[in-house]
């Protein structure tokens, strides 16, 4: 089950970095941490982890459901551009992948070796955060540039679950906290002000 | 001593900028001050001393970097009186800038204070988010575009540092368990740690996070940029409180890397550092104007203080961090009143103050100038000597005398190549251009005069035995 919810989990996160329609995006971040939110769960409940389960239910509903949904309004409230081209193309973008992901399991070898528990996740977890650093690095608007910073905010959370089987649980409501504050920050940079001097 | 009282003034000036009224503003200069009270208390406290928990926990290093942190915000406030005179700002703008100035400083008390990597990291998230507000409330299209530059470059940053955090605690949990957070039961434990490797990558991912944010290599001119099209005060908030924030993590992170693997953290951290400042060197060579002659010449002295630190100068690295901590927000607020003819002019802006406190200020900044490139007797001529002194030292007891005598060579050739540049600047300021008129307010020559009075207590007697106590 793990296994089948971390490889959906990539899957939605490749899939978004292919993705030439904002909204769609904001689905494929939705299914990305929609599979995070189930991993937490499973993990959770395989450690008999009430923090690990609790932080799992805020994933999906912070995550899933929550910031989609006000990215969504706040792209209609400010009419974003809704076509989202992608400055590397498909055909590069499609050997760029497997090459970042082999790369990652190559450059983390010496890590997971560490590890007790789930050594493979790790290296997944860190071949997702490159992948969301590709998704900000190949678009020029802001909006994917956003969904790359909190895809890399959910790749870190992976590497929390998956490397050390959950971070204390004030740290997880700490980071939480703070995306809602950047969830905030960006409302605020997106208003168009009026100078009043 | 509580939290509570802690974070008081922030809760006061939160509260405060929604008040419409004139008189706000004053009221939340005045808070400012408020800041001081607690922190004073907290050097009369014996160390450590437990404010949440094990959370946070006060010893003589936070406490000072919180000292230096809240002299520099009361130097901004006093300057803030007068921003409206220097640059077109709306109230509401002037608002909000105190309201995330006010969210700021709780980020910044839980980092500087924290003893749990969780909590400084959350910490440090805040007061990022919230200074990304402040730069844009200069209204320009420069200022919108930097903000959103340093929201993604700023995340990236921070994301590379909770990245060698989690892999720092996964090293440790074995161990220590949930307590492998902690810093003084991983300094404690240092020597334990199963898998020293996996703590060591931690490490280093998360000081390249913490060089970024400071402008380090590659990074030189992102926080220059960000400092050019944001208003002065944001300047002077970055170098002088955000920069104590991450610095104070590196110094804790770096001390149990230190007791992990000495050498590697050394060579790691002084190549990394060296080939920052052979950069930014030239990048200040070519500088046009203050803002990023600067910003620029912060990332050099962040990058003196964490070469010391490594080198096993402590002493000369908290020396340094505290005379640039006073000297750095000094300049920048400054600039207020030197660019006030025109954003580039560097040619007579030295030249046009009448009156006293004309002078007094020309006086104040010629000062400032001369003791940023280290001329004694700043503070920084002294760390300097003792930080340089300390590499010596340290070459000496391993076998790699000559190599660090090239790379003292080097390093003193490049801060050569920024003392020519800092003199003819001066000397441009004070002896070219065209001589206009400028005009000083009292409240920013307050703040200048206490930043000189902060810098020469700095070299008391009791302020240097304190921070050997510290080291």
């Amino acid at each position: 089950m793990v296994d089948f919810l971390i490889g959906l989990f990539l899957a939605s996160l490749i899939v978004a970095l292919f993705t030439t329609r904002l909204y769609r995006l904001l689905l494929w971040y939705s299914m990305n941490s929609l599979m995070l939110g189930l991993l937490a769960l499973v993990i959770g409940d395989s450690l008999d982890d009430n923090a690990m389960i609790l932080t799992g239910v805020m994933t999906i509903l912070i995550k899933a459901i929550g910031i989609p949904y006000i990215l969504k309004n706040l792209s209609q409230k400010f009419h974003f551009v809704r076509q989202i081209t992608p400055k590397i193309k498909v055909q590069y973008a499609i050997m760029l992948v497997p090459a970042i992901l082999v790369f990652t399991f190559y450059l983390s070898e010496p890590i997971t070796h560490m590890m007790h528990t789930h050594a493979n996740y790790v290296a997944i977890s860190i071949s997702a955060l490159f992948l969301a650093l590709l998704l900000m690095i190949e678009h020029r608007n802001v909006a994917p540039k956003i969904i790359g910073f909190l895809s890399m905010e959910n790749a870190l959370f992976l590497l929390g679950i998956t490397a050390t089987n959950g971070m204390p649980m004030l740290v997880e409501l700490g980071i939480f906290f703070d995306l809602l504050m950047a969830i905030v920050v960006i409302n605020l940079l997106f208003h168009k002000e009026e100078l009043q001097v | 001593m509580n939290l509570t009282l802690l974070l008081l003034p922030s809760i006061i000036m939160f509260g405060v900028s929604f008040l419409k009224s004139d008189r706000a503003k004053y009221i939340l200069a005045f808070s400012s001050f408020v800041i001081l009270l607690p922190i004073v208390e907290l050097f009369l406290l014996p160390k450590p001393y437990n404010i949440l928990g094990n959370y946070l926990v006060a010893d003589n290093l936070d406490t000072y970097v919180l000292f230096l942190s809240s002299i520099v915000g009361i130097g901004v406030t006093l300057s803030l009186l007068t921003l409206d005179k220097h640059v077109k700002v709306s109230p509401n703008a002037y608002r909000k800038f105190y309201r995330f100035f006010a969210i700021f400083w709780v980020g910044l008390i839980f980092s500087i204070l924290s003893n749990h990597m969780g909590i400084y990291w959350i910490g440090l998230e805040l007061a990022t988010l919230s200074t990304v507000y402040m730069i844009k409330t200069n209204y320009t299209p420069a200022a919108h575009k930097e903000a959103w530059n340093y929201m993604i470059v700023g995340a990236i940053a921070v994301s590379l540092i909770l990245f060698g955090i989690i892999l720092m605690y996964a090293s440790a949990k074995p161990i220590l368990g949930e307590s492998a957070m902690e810093f003084n039961l991983l300094l404690a434990h240092a020597k334990e740690i199963p898998s020293p490797f996996l703590f060591e990558i931690g490490f280093a991912i998360a000081t390249i996070g913490m060089f970024v944010k400071m402008g380090f290599f590659p990074m030189n001119l992102w926080l220059a940029n960000i400092e050019r099209a944001s208003f002065y005060p944001v300047a002077a908030l970055f170098s002088g409180i955000l920069e104590s924030a991450v610095i104070i993590g590196f110094f804790r992170f770096s001390k149990i890397a230190m007791e992990v693997n000495y050498n590697h953290l050394f060579l790691f951290v002084f190549v990394y550092t060296i080939l920052t400042i052979f950069i930014v060197s030239f990048l200040i060579y070519r500088a046009k104007d203050f803002m990023r002659l600067f910003s620029l010449s912060g990332i050099e002295h962040m990058a003196l203080v964490v070469i010391f630190w490594v080198s096993g100068a402590p002493f000369a690295a908290l020396l340094h961090f505290g005379a640039h901590a006073f000297l750095k927000p000094a300049l920048f607020l400054a600039t207020g009143v030197l660019e006030s003819n025109g954003k580039y002019k560097i040619a007579g802006a030295l030249r046009g103050y009448k009156g006293k406190k004309g002078t007094l200020f020309w006086f104040l900044i010629s000062l400032f100038i001369l003791a940023i490139i280290s001329l004694p007797p700043s503070p920084m001529f002294f760390s300097e000597l003792y930080g340089f002194g300390a590499m010596i030292n340290r070459a000496k007891q391993g076998d790699h005398i000559l190599s660090m005598l090239v790379a003292i060579f080097l390093l003193l050739t490049l801060l050569s190549i920024i003392f020519y540049r800092f003199v003819a600047i001066y000397q441009s300021m004070k002896y070219e251009g065209e001589t206009q008129e400028k005009k000083v307010y009292t409240s920013e020559l307050f703040a200048l005069i206490l930043f000189a009075i902060s810098l020469m207590a700095l070299l008391l007697p009791t302020s240097l035995t304190y921070l050997q106590s510290i080291a």
